[in-house]
């Protein structure tokens, strides 16, 4: 038979991602790439995370046996923290940068909990970068990959890398969903990475990538997304 | 934490209804999970308290005072109606031997009767999930959930007049309230009698500090005196040491959360105003407060211009006055910079930035306007990523398709410490998956409409020199892998797929988890006869198990006859099919085909 190659079909999170990743460059934000294997420096102190804290204990977080000080991320802000710091050091601030990746947590796993899963982080620094920025940045955002009647608010959180911190949520279909993290750069990351926080400030937010998936498309199992099923690719 | 509306209610008389505090938890302070209204009439909240608020919030007082500074609303203070018992001279001796110990309040208490709790304080422990046990464990309990302080309470005449707060020695033991044995190490904290001197005392361990009570100092019906413990202790070692012995408590989560000290004389008042109404003729020795590491009164200093920029909002001079009032700071400003005194159990606010944070929710981020600056930054092309993208369209476009498969496998090169599942090591190869999931697909191929399966995987692989992105894909005849870089090196095709990506609106459509059957159909035709024709009486005759088909998968001419050969899978979506039924619906579409002149089933 000489008929012409059936094109191959996508699995849905690198269609998503690739859909996530124009919307941001068109926002003027460059993409960044990093290990999953990562250092404890880059995971967690550069982030301002506490020596003791609870998220560095083995019962959350994959540590390499091989590699000491190594984990695998537990998200992907470590990626946007060296992409910031490396910036810095080129004389390239401001800068923005978005990054989709492969995130570990040990959890045991259901219908929604992996302990692999994507994460999206991104963050935008200058001398002025505000929380209206983010909200700007994250409600187009939103309104790309879930349509135009998005909306999103911002609701208080704590997270030690950020302050202030804050949980985003979007109404999606009548139901407020719970997004993922966000908030303006502590002082102490940027400082970490190199910057002068009396000079610079800015935002970031590292959300459940997965999820955007899940809710868009109505997947009902976060699990079908690593089971090299090829029923999952519909879209 | 669960918080009781009536409750909080006796600190604010003039809080909004239940209802309408839902919105002013979750859009101003932290998360309601729940509401649930009692029989009683009550409301109980279960609200996620903040890591960072878990110093003064994880207490009915706490919240009481937040909201009444969020609702602008009076906040009764108990203090005045409390009954400050007299006291006398005491030889209660406390010897605090560590640091990890910033402060111990004792005081001894004779002359208590054990017995059961007043109705409000059984209806109080009862709101938020406590049973009430007898009036002087109970009065521990209402102090800590009512102003956050953990307490403790020995039976004195179990122990000696003297306690020691200082490190366990290796292997010595403890029996808990709750009859655990807990064996303890160097690193823990304990509260103990005084070692032995000859002839007297004993030395043992009363209490894992912070944590859980012993049996040996345990208040029971026949309690006659008591040492009441407000103390204060380092949040680490209380987390360390709970994790060690496998213990956790409502004392043990408020103290790995960090409390003031300074709450110590507070909950002591609150304490023995409590033991006071319940034992009105008990007898009160005077306090023993050894505070060795005394809290700093700390000053934070903040601009308006500061706040506003960002929060991206332009908060006035005035809108801030008017928070630091409602919240009762102690405050000076100048043109628009203001110093505050930072309230001892605010462990919370250290930076400009917290105070951000504090005028930010407190007004609402729903003030914020939505901007997205221009910034002067031009992005660069990333390589990865653009090596990524070359290699999947080249490999979509050669008929490959996508797969994700798990990072962790039994056997590898590199491992984890420990996992909540049986796998253990990280991948040191996507071919392995591949292997897997291109049998899957394979058993599949009836379903998925294909006659062949070809698919592939871009991930990471860990090996003992470090992580590689891969590239592998695999069909019917090979597996191939290679780094990435390897991939395709003469490619460079665009950044981001011309044609764009598809997506859109659709609805996922879940899978069966039953097994499907497939059966085929060939017919032979009039040669003018279209098989849409065909295609019709097959379909109309089929039944609603079919899943995927009819497919016309083959044609050929003979003659002036032509054959058309269809496709049928059957699958059910809650039960296994039998071939039976699948047999019978076969043979009635063979009979409907043989109804038509000229037509004959192959």
């Amino acid at each position: 038979m000489n008929q012409e190659t059936k094109k191959g079909t996508l699995h849905p999170l690198s269609l998503l991602a690739e859909e996530a990743y124009k919307v941001f460059s068109d926002m003027g934000f460059e993409i960044a790439v990093g290990p999953e294997m990562e250092s404890e420096w880059y995971n967690f102190d550069v982030l301002n995370v506490p020596k003791d804290h609870p998220a560095r204990d083995m019962q959350d977080t994959f540590w390499i046996k091989e590699k000491k000080d190594y984990v695998l991320r537990t998200h992907t802000t470590s990626v946007t923290a060296r992409a910031i710091e490396q910036a810095g050091k080129e004389g390239r601030v401001p800068c923005a940068f978005v990054s989709i990746g492969k995130v570990f947590r040990n959890e045991a796993t259901d219908a929604t909990h992996e302990m692999q899963f994507y994460q999206i982080d991104g963050a935008m620094v200058g001398e002025d970068i505000s929380i209206a920025d983010m909200k700007g940045v994250l409600t187009h955002f939103y309104k790309k990959m879930l349509g135009e009647e998005t909306v999103i608010e911002f609701r208080p959180s704590f997270f030690p890398f950020t302050e202030p911190s804050i949980e985003v949520f979007a109404k999606f279909k009548g139901k407020w969903l719970e997004l993922g993290g966000s908030g303006m750069l502590h002082p102490n990351v940027l400082r970490n990475l190199g910057l002068d926080p009396a000079k610079v400030q800015g935002f970031a937010f590292g959300h459940g990538f997965d999820r955007i998936a899940m809710v868009r498309w109505g997947i009902p199992d976060v699990r079908f997304l690593y089971q090299g099923d090829l029923r999952l690719n519909q879209f | 934490m669960l918080i009781s509306y009536n409750w909080l209610k006796s600190y604010i008389p003039e809080a909004l209804d239940a209802d309408k505090l839902t919105d002013i938890f979750n859009y101003h302070l932290c998360e309601m999970e729940s509401l649930e209204k009692l029989p009683d009439g009550d409301t109980v909240f279960d609200i996620k308290v903040l890591p960072n608020r878990a110093h003064d919030l994880l207490s009915h007082q706490g919240v009481a005072r937040e909201l009444a500074s969020l609702l602008n609303v009076k906040f009764v203070d108990p203090i005045s109606k409390y009954k400050i018992p007299e006291s006398k001279p005491t030889k209660l001796e406390i010897k605090i031997g560590v640091d990890k110990c910033r402060r111990y309040v004792g005081r001894i208490v004779r002359s208590v009767k054990v017995g059961p709790s007043p109705e409000w304080v059984v209806k109080h422990l009862e709101s938020v999930g406590q049973r009430s046990i007898n009036n002087m464990v109970d009065a521990a309990n209402i102090v800590m959930f009512d102003c956050g302080q953990p307490t403790h309470v020995f039976d004195l005449n179990k122990m000696n007049n003297a306690i020691v707060v200082r490190e366990a020695k290796e292997g010595e033991s403890l029996t808990t309230l709750d009859n655990k044995e807990v064996r303890l190490k160097s690193s823990n904290m304990v509260i103990a009698s005084p070692s032995p001197l000859p002839g007297e005392g004993r030395g043992e361990v009363l209490a894992i500090a912070g944590i859980k009570g012993g049996k040996i100092a345990e208040v029971d019906n026949n309690t006659k005196d008591i040492i009441l413990e407000v103390a204060n202790f380092d949040p680490t070692s209380v987390r360390k040491t709970a994790q060690a012995v496998n213990i956790v408590t409502d004392a043990k989560k408020r103290f790995e959360n960090d409390l003031s000290p300074e709450l110590c004389s507070y909950a002591m008042l609150e304490f023995s105003a409590l033991i006071m109404e319940m034992c009105p003729e008990a007898v009160f020795e005077d306090m023993v407060d050894v505070y060795p590491q005394k809290q700093e009164v700390k000053k934070l200093s903040f601009s308006t211009g500061k706040i506003s920029k960002i929060l991206g909002l332009n908060v006035s001079v005035e809108e801030i006055r008017d928070i630091l009032k409602r919240y009762n700071f102690e405050f000076v400003e100048n043109s628009g910079k203001f110093t505050i005194t930072v309230p001892s159990m605010r462990l919370d606010l250290v930076i400009e930035e917290d105070m951000a944070e504090e005028v930010g929710r407190i007004l609402g981020y729903d003030k914020v306007k939505v901007k997205i600056s221009k910034i002067n930054f031009q992005p660069k092309q990333n390589e990865t990523y653009a090596k990524i993208l070359w290699a999947r369209n080249k490999l979509l476009n050669d008929g490959y398709s996508e797969v994700m498969n798990s990072s962790f496998r039994n056997t590898g090169e590199v491992s984890v410490l420990a996992s909540a599942s049986d796998k253990n090591f990280l991948r040191t190869n996507l071919s392995d998956g591949l292997k897997e999931s291109l049998k899957l697909n394979q058993t599949n191929m009836p379903l998925l409409g294909l006659s062949e399966i070809k698919i592939f995987e871009i991930g990471t692989v860990f090996k003992k020199s470090g992580e590689e992105m891969h590239v592998a894909y695999a069909d019917k005849k090979e597996i191939k892998e290679m780094k990435l870089d390897e991939f395709g090196r003469e490619g460079n095709s665009s950044l981001l797929s011309e044609e764009g990506v598809g997506g859109g609106d659709s609805k996922f459509k879940l899978w069966s988890l039953f097994p499907f059957i497939a059966r085929d159909i060939a017919v032979w035709v009039p040669e003018e006869v279209e098989s849409s024709k065909v295609y019709k009486v097959i379909k109309e005759n089929a039944g609603d198990m079919v899943i995927r088909g009819p497919e016309l998968f083959d044609e050929f001419k003979k003659g002036n006859q032509i054959s058309y050969a269809f496709r049928l899978v059957f699958q059910s979506f809650d039960r296994t099919l039998t071939d039976q039924e699948v047999n019978d619906i076969m043979t009635k579409i063979t009979n409907k085909i043989k109804e038509n002149i000229g037509w004959q089933v192959r």
